[in-house]
């Protein structure tokens, strides 16, 4: 009898590793049997997985470019500061521009920038006029590869690399009525509190787009603004920059793991809470957005799934009459949501991947105001889109989620027809 | 005849019907709801820094944002203030007086800008009062109440009712001090304007800088409509050459450019799901007429006419549009009605957003203009879906149509 059982057991088993191959080949035999149907609903799951791709896409290209508006404007994607420095922003907070310090960061394969800062506040005065300053002490060529400053310099010309001059905003200019080469007077407090007092010829004026620092700024080549300070060899912060975002949150860990007291790293984020509220709401908005598309799409693919049972419920009718179990034909429909499923999918990825690297390399020019806002921020005047992989198969992974689930239906349906009800239909 | 036919079509396929009225549904819902969240999004993203700090408009003496003089107020400012108050765009004008300043607690001191406000005023320009804290907006303290920002309580190490001196140069040059006691704290988010602004009474700072209690060096205007921004500056601008008139735009470019930048691309999410929900219905519709291929065949085999099917298929299918897109305006209104009052909290979507005191509530608003305008939409993309595969349809030769296997 044991042998027997066993027996039956195998005799069993093998046809039904048999029958799946057959489910499997009846369902893509059905598939092409009414082409046109077929299409439609791949189709509408085509458009699900191209238009939720093309939003996303969009989405991500949109946050990686404001935060590299916000990062370009001043802060980088991160600093290194003497740890009390942040919260009470005082050149006595200083630190020593250390050899092993940059090295200790620069070794991070994926920064590549790294710039030194003296920051400081002064008053600045020319003939009777006094005014509030922020004074930066930067190193040239380097300092304008993040910011580009360099590129608004209106009259004059920008700091070269051993300069004993200044370039000031054009609204401080305007104030102190200075013009290119006059005498501007700085008036501070220096390192451990020495009274720093110092005179400098203006050689350049920036039309700084930021108009508080436009007010207000004054650039001195690093050196010089050292050696006015009393601050010799020192900075206050180290502006690190990598590549985007994603490297930020890489790098960011692993430098706070290695930096430590007396200093500490910073990310943009935690430097200006506010600029990630703005960001970070735009984002959960677009979260909404996306649900709204998701039951767009989902009820897309459901109205011509629906329809396609409908369709066929004489065909079923038919089957179960003559014998086939309501269980198979379930599974077979089952495999005919997933082999439409896939061919949606993959069909939508096929045409979404080369839609948007092309649309990625040919960003959409933006006019109008905003168009020349940007250009005076000095950022190119375009919506971005963003090819990372995440984008394409997110997208493809919610959407064939979305349809499998959707793919319950058929099986439902099937097992709860009435032959003789779908007979007569 | 046609209509009665096409009517009971609809009934006789149930499910059919049931399938495009719900795309329909879904396709308006998805419509309607998109431009309420959206026109509510938009509000939302100017909460922090637009309601809250720096309003839509402002107006200074031209000489008066570059040095900040006491001098340099706008002349006959309650004339200007009334004046401005009366026309059919503005929703509030505040009139302040802004004074450059030192205060300090028993254990710091510190610089600040200190805004000298009439409360009923300035609540209507800014929303400020309703992120007080602790305390109240300046209420319950007598004399010389101040709102300070939480994060130079926090610098100052000061609590409610605590008592601040300030030291400021008054009109005549002259340095002079006077206590002022903390009514409120307010927290926004944005430490930076947390620390450099502090609020008094318009009437007591007159006072301590001997200035008119009239005296004003900041008018601050809230519109009706903030879409109508630009044109809105311009009228003002027009309307008061000798005063320097700017937008919140102009004010805080950076912020501007983010918001602006922002705009637009949630633009181009409308148009993608539009597009996606009109896929939706013509995926649909094709189904559901190709469908019918046969029964088309068998109507034109027993001599019906071309025109009049198609005619039969059009109506069935506005039938269904009109009561799919009549649900559809239903369950979108109701959400919208529905998340009107409370709002949508998106602080679930995005960490930390209330943890810095920052609203992240969007409240949707039903502009009418707008909602026609899509429920037009929704509309006429059910019809022209529908055409193309009646159309379709009616090219089959009867005999065709007929023999097709379903």
């Amino acid at each position: 009898m044991k042998l027997r059982a066993g027996f039956v057991t195998f005799v069993v088993k093998l046809p039904q590793t048999e029958t799946m191959t057959t489910n499997l080949k009846l369902a893509w035999r059905n598939l092409w049997r009414n082409k046109r149907r077929t299409l439609i609903t791949v189709a509408s799951i085509f458009f699900g997985v191209l238009l939720s791709a093309y939003m996303t896409s969009m989405q991500e290209g949109s946050y990686d470019k404001m935060v590299e508006i916000v990062v370009k404007f001043y802060s980088g994607y991160m600093q290194v500061h003497q740890e009390e420095y942040w919260e009470n922003k005082s050149i006595n907070n200083a630190f020593d521009y250390d050899r092993a310090l940059v090295d200790q960061v620069k070794k991070h394969q994926e920064i590549d920038l790294v710039i030194p800062r003296l920051e400081s506040f002064g008053l600045a005065s020319a003939g009777e006029l006094t005014r509030g300053s922020a004074i930066f002490g930067i190193v040239p060529e380097v300092e304008t590869q993040l910011t580009g400053i360099a590129d608004k310099i209106v009259s004059g010309k920008y700091l070269q690399p051993t300069d004993d001059g200044v370039v000031i905003g054009d609204g401080l200019a305007k104030y102190l009525k200075l013009n290119l080469n006059d005498t501007l007077v700085i008036i501070t407090q220096g390192y451990h509190g020495v009274s720093a007092a110092g005179k400098f010829p203006v050689h350049g004026i920036i039309k700084h787009v930021s108009p508080e620092l436009n007010k207000s700024v004054i650039y001195m080549e690093l050196k010089t603004c050292q050696a006015f300070l009393g601050a010799e060899n020192k900075l206050t912060s180290l502006v690190v920059n990598v590549a985007d975002n994603d490297a930020m949150k890489r790098t960011l860990k692993k430098l706070k793991s290695e930096i430590r007291s007396p200093f500490s790293v910073m990310s943009w984020e935690e430097m200006q809470p506010e600029v990630v509220q703005q960001i970070e709401s735009d984002r959960a908005g677009g979260i909404i957005m996306k649900a709204v598309l998701y039951i767009v799409i989902a009820f897309g693919i459901f109205g011509t799934i629906m329809m396609m049972i409908a369709e066929r419920r004489r065909e079923f009718g038919v089957m179960i009459s003559i014998g086939m179990q309501k269980r198979k034909l379930s599974v077979i429909l089952f495999f005919e949501t997933l082999f439409i499923g896939l061919l949606g999918i993959l069909s939508g990825i096929a045409v979404s991947l080369p839609l948007l690297l092309i649309q990625a390399r040919n960003p959409i020019p933006l006019t109008g105001d905003t168009a020349k806002l940007m250009e005076d921020f000095g950022f190119e005047p375009y919506m971005f889109f963003s090819t990372a992989p995440e984008v394409f198969w997110q997208q493809a992974i919610s959407v064939f989620a979305i349809t499998m689930l959707i793919g319950i239906y058929p099986v439902i349906a099937s097992l709860r027809i009435k032959e003789i009800k779908a007979l007569h239909g | 005849m046609i209509s009665s036919i096409a009517w009971k079509n609809i009934w006789r396929n149930r499910v059919r019907s049931g399938v495009i009225i719900s795309a329909i549904t879904i396709g308006m819902f998805a419509g309607v709801f998109t431009v309420t969240f959206y026109k509510g999004w938009i509000n939302q993203r100017l909460e922090a820094g637009v309601e809250t700090e720096v309003s839509h408009i402002q107006i200074h003496h031209p000489e008066f944002a570059e040095n900040f003089e006491l001098k340099n107020s706008i002349p006959e400012a309650a004339m200007t203030t009334d004046e401005i108050a009366q026309m059919d765009f503005v929703n509030g004008v505040s009139p302040r007086m802004v004074v450059q300043a030192m205060i300090a607690s028993s254990e710091t001191g510190t610089g600040v800008k200190i805004l000298g406000v009439e409360p009923e005023k300035e609540k209507t320009v800014t929303n400020l009062y309703t992120k007080i804290q602790e305390g109240e907006y300046f209420e319950g303290v007598k004399r010389n109440p101040i709102l300070i920002g939480k994060k130079l309580a926090a610098k100052m190490k000061v609590k409610l009712h605590s008592k601040l001196v300030v030291t400021l140069q008054d009109s005549q040059g002259h340095l002079t001090n006077e206590a002022f006691r903390v009514c409120g704290i307010y927290s926004i988010g944005n430490g930076m304007f947390e620390e450099m602004n502090v609020f008094v009474l318009k009437s007591d700072l007159a006072k301590v800088v001997q200035l008119d209690e009239s005296t004003t060096h900041e008018l601050v205007v809230h519109l009706k409509d903030h879409e109508k921004l630009d044109q809105n500056t311009k009228t003002l601008a027009g309307k008061h050459a000798n005063l320097l008139v700017q937008n919140w735009k102009q004010i805080a470019p950076e912020l501007g450019l983010l918001v602006d930048y922002g705009n637009i691309y949630i633009y181009f999410f409308i148009v993608i799901i539009l597009l996606s929900l009109g896929f939706g219905i013509v995926n649909t519709m094709l189904m559901a007429v190709m469908e019918r291929v046969k029964e088309i065949g068998m109507l034109m085999a027993i001599g019906m006419s071309k025109f009049r099917v198609f005619w039969m298929l059009m109506l069935e299918t506005v039938l269904l549009t009109l009561t799919g897109g009549f649900f559809g305006i239903l369950l979108g209104v109701g959400v919208t009605l529905a998340t009107m009052k409370s709002g949508i909290d998106l602080s679930f979507y995005a960490e930390g957003l209330e943890d810095m005191g920052y609203s992240s509530l969007v409240f949707p608003v039903v502009e009418f203009g707008m909602v026609f305008v899509i429920v037009i939409l929704v509309l006429v993309t059910g019809l022209i879906a529908s055409i193309y595969p009646s159309r379709k349809a009616l090219k089959y030769k009867p005999a065709e149509a007929l023999r097709i296997d379903m």
